[in-house]
């Protein structure tokens, strides 16, 4: 599904995972609608009557009115009259009966005509979706860094964090695992970083990461230079690698009983570790606001809390609100999900996972518009990894 | 955690001729799942409560723990689920034996598990999920994605057994009502704990 080059790149990337597959702006998938050519002036009653009775659930980007000029200048009007419903043929009883009365009391003569499915995401998709029926286009109006590039200084820094994420995963002897470093990118500080957990032979780096975890980026990298070697040989032997990251917690979340070794949790993924470490230094920075009984919550709310509450989030920041984290691996479900709870801007990982992976892999979870947060997604790619990219591809794609 | 579960306009209700049919000890742990979730609201968390039932038996509960911990990811599941891990390591049980635990049980909770707990559950391989309200926003049994549903190649050896997709049978709309009416009492006392709203509210109409 997904190509690895074959070819080792020799630069750095940072490459952004979009809400949806990306198409060529005149192959985006369409979908079939029903349509009727109608008098200008039912037009009014006609739209409000079917906003009621067929709302366009999914189709919220698309138009319900097309006007074209025929011949002479005369404006011809289309009107969308609903989704296709069974077979394509357009015959009236496969039509939902509060559409079929309005065919009959207007005398509609209805044709099947195509809609381009998802919004446009750029002016270019915006133009091809117009000659088939018009959509609006809505450019984000979020704007969170990176989307459209990143400065080289930006850049260096994501690399140097994703290097910073990859060392820990494989800082543990003899096997390899996730690993999540969450970041404040405002002041370039680590929050918290964390291994798998799943199988307690993974403890080791999770002990020298807990205690880092809220110190600086730089010291920390020092400290994982002299694991670093264990990377590069890692990289040199690949059937090695092959069977060593079995124990990545996101790759294979239904295999962790399979551990003969005492087993630590099976859902402890980095993720959900690293999220429970930034939690902890939330409660450690800023223990007040724990110790504030629900009597006293109470007569704040009732003193006018608004005020109290807006001083507040001054002082610490809501959960993970602009925070980034940077992850070896993608993330599967579980661990996509944990991130939107806890309100991550953007997820950095360097190796995609094609067995479990949940954003963009198998599931998109920041193309699940009902989500009450979304973050952006970003794949970095480093020179040293693309092996490793290119074993795991090859050893979960036969599985997935 | 406000935006943590949708609002109650969004939960769907099943009406009382679909309900007659569950056993009535069904309504029973579910009934336990909604003290738990009361239990929460008294807490000022989020009401949503659960209980894992292993051979007719409650064997673990729990409820939302997000604002106390300050862990958006504390979910009634996830706070169940770690106490029978913690018990049964502490009993000296191999992950194989949790993992077959974990095959027995029943889950019992008040709303519709999200992706997150979906997942997990997927990942345990729990027996089967009975749940209140539908969770039309985050919803990981069927109202956003699908995660209690197996794969649909079958395993050949035990160790694949082990390791694969494995899904869970999962029903909803058990006393949705009760649930929703906790999550809407949440809602109308208003969640301290939110951050301000990036745009004003709406007017009402």
């Amino acid at each position: 599904m997904k190509n690895t080059k074959s070819v080792s790149p020799q630069v750095s990337e940072i490459i952004h995972i979009p809400e949806k597959p990306s198409f060529l702006p005149h192959l985006q998938p369409t979908v079939n609608v029903l349509a009727s050519v109608i008098e200008p002036k039912d037009a009014n009653t006609l739209v409000r009557k079917l906003n009621q009775i067929a709302p366009l659930e999914n189709l919220q980007h698309v138009k319900r009115v097309r006007k074209k000029c025929i011949d002479g200048g005369k404006p011809q009007l289309s009107l969308l009259l609903c989704m296709t419903v069974g077979n394509d043929d357009g015959e009236d009883d496969c039509m939902p009966y509060e559409i079929l009365q309005l065919v009959k009391s207007y005398q509609l003569s209805t044709f099947i005509t195509r809609v381009c499915k998802y919004a446009a995401t750029s002016k270019e998709e915006w133009d091809e979706q117009c000659k088939l029926w018009p959509t609006s286009y809505h450019p984000p109006t979020y704007n969170i860094n990176g989307i459209t590039g990143f400065s080289e200084e930006e850049s260096q820094l994501v690399f140097g964090f994703m290097r910073h994420a990859i060392t820990l995963a494989t800082s543990s002897v003899g096997q390899v695992v996730n690993a999540a470093v969450i970041v404040d990118p405002s002041t370039k500080q680590v929050i918290a970083s964390a291994c798998d957990q799943v199988i307690s032979s993974a403890s080791l780096a999770n002990e020298v990461s807990k205690e880092g975890s809220c110190s600086n980026y730089l010291e920390n990298l020092k400290a994982f230079n002299l694991e670093n070697q264990q990377t590069s040989l890692l990289d040199g032997s690949i059937g090695e690698f092959k069977h060593i990251t079995n124990n990545v917690a996101c790759l294979h979340p239904w295999q962790w009983a399979l551990q003969s070794s005492g087993c630590w949790h099976p859902l402890r993924h980095a993720a959900i570790v690293a999220i429970e470490y930034s939690a902890a230094r939330d409660l450690q920075l800023f223990p007040d606001y724990k110790a504030r009984s629900p009597l006293k919550k109470q007569k704040i709310e009732e003193s006018g809390f608004q005020s109290n509450g807006h001083s507040y989030q001054l002082l610490r920041p809501y959960l993970c609100t602009g925070y980034d984290i940077y992850l070896a691996w993608e993330p599967c479900a579980m661990c996509a999900m944990a991130l939107v709870h806890q309100r991550v801007r953007r997820i950095f990982f360097s190796s995609p996972n094609s067995s479990a992976g949940a954003l963009g892999s198998v599931h998109r979870l920041q193309g699940e518009r009902s989500l009450n947060h979304h973050y952006a997604v970003f794949r970095v790619v480093l020179p040293k990894v693309v092996v490793r990219n290119k074993v795991v591809d090859g050893k979960t794609s036969g599985s997935g | 955690m406000n935006q943590l579960v949708p609002t109650p306009a969004n939960f769907a209700v099943l009406n009382n001729n679909q309900m007659a049919s569950y056993a009535k000890e069904t309504f029973e742990f579910m009934k336990l799942a909604l003290e738990q979730a009361n239990d929460a609201l008294a807490n000022l968390e989020v009401p949503v409560g659960c209980v894992f039932v292993e051979d007719g038996e409650v064997i673990a509960s729990g409820r939302n723990r997000t604002t106390e911990t300050r862990n958006a990811t504390r979910h009634a599941e996830m706070e169940a689920i770690d106490f029978l891990v913690q018990q049964w390591q502490k009993n000296g049980l191999s992950p194989l034996e949790v993992s077959e635990r974990f095959s027995k049980c029943i889950l019992y909770v008040t709303c519709e598990p999200c992706i997150m707990c979906a997942a997990a559950l997927s990942y345990l391989g729990i027996k089967e999920a009975y749940y209140g309200c539908a969770n039309d926003k985050f919803g990981g049994c069927g109202s956003v994605l699908s995660l209690h549903t197996s794969s649909s190649n079958l395993p050949t050896s035990n160790s694949e057994l082990a390791s694969s997709k494995k899904g869970f049978k999962c029903t909803g709309g058990i006393m949705a009502s009760e649930a929703v009416s906790l999550l809407r009492s949440f809602y109308e006392q208003g969640n301290p704990n939110a951050p301000k709203p990036h745009r004003t509210l709406k007017q009402q109409v």
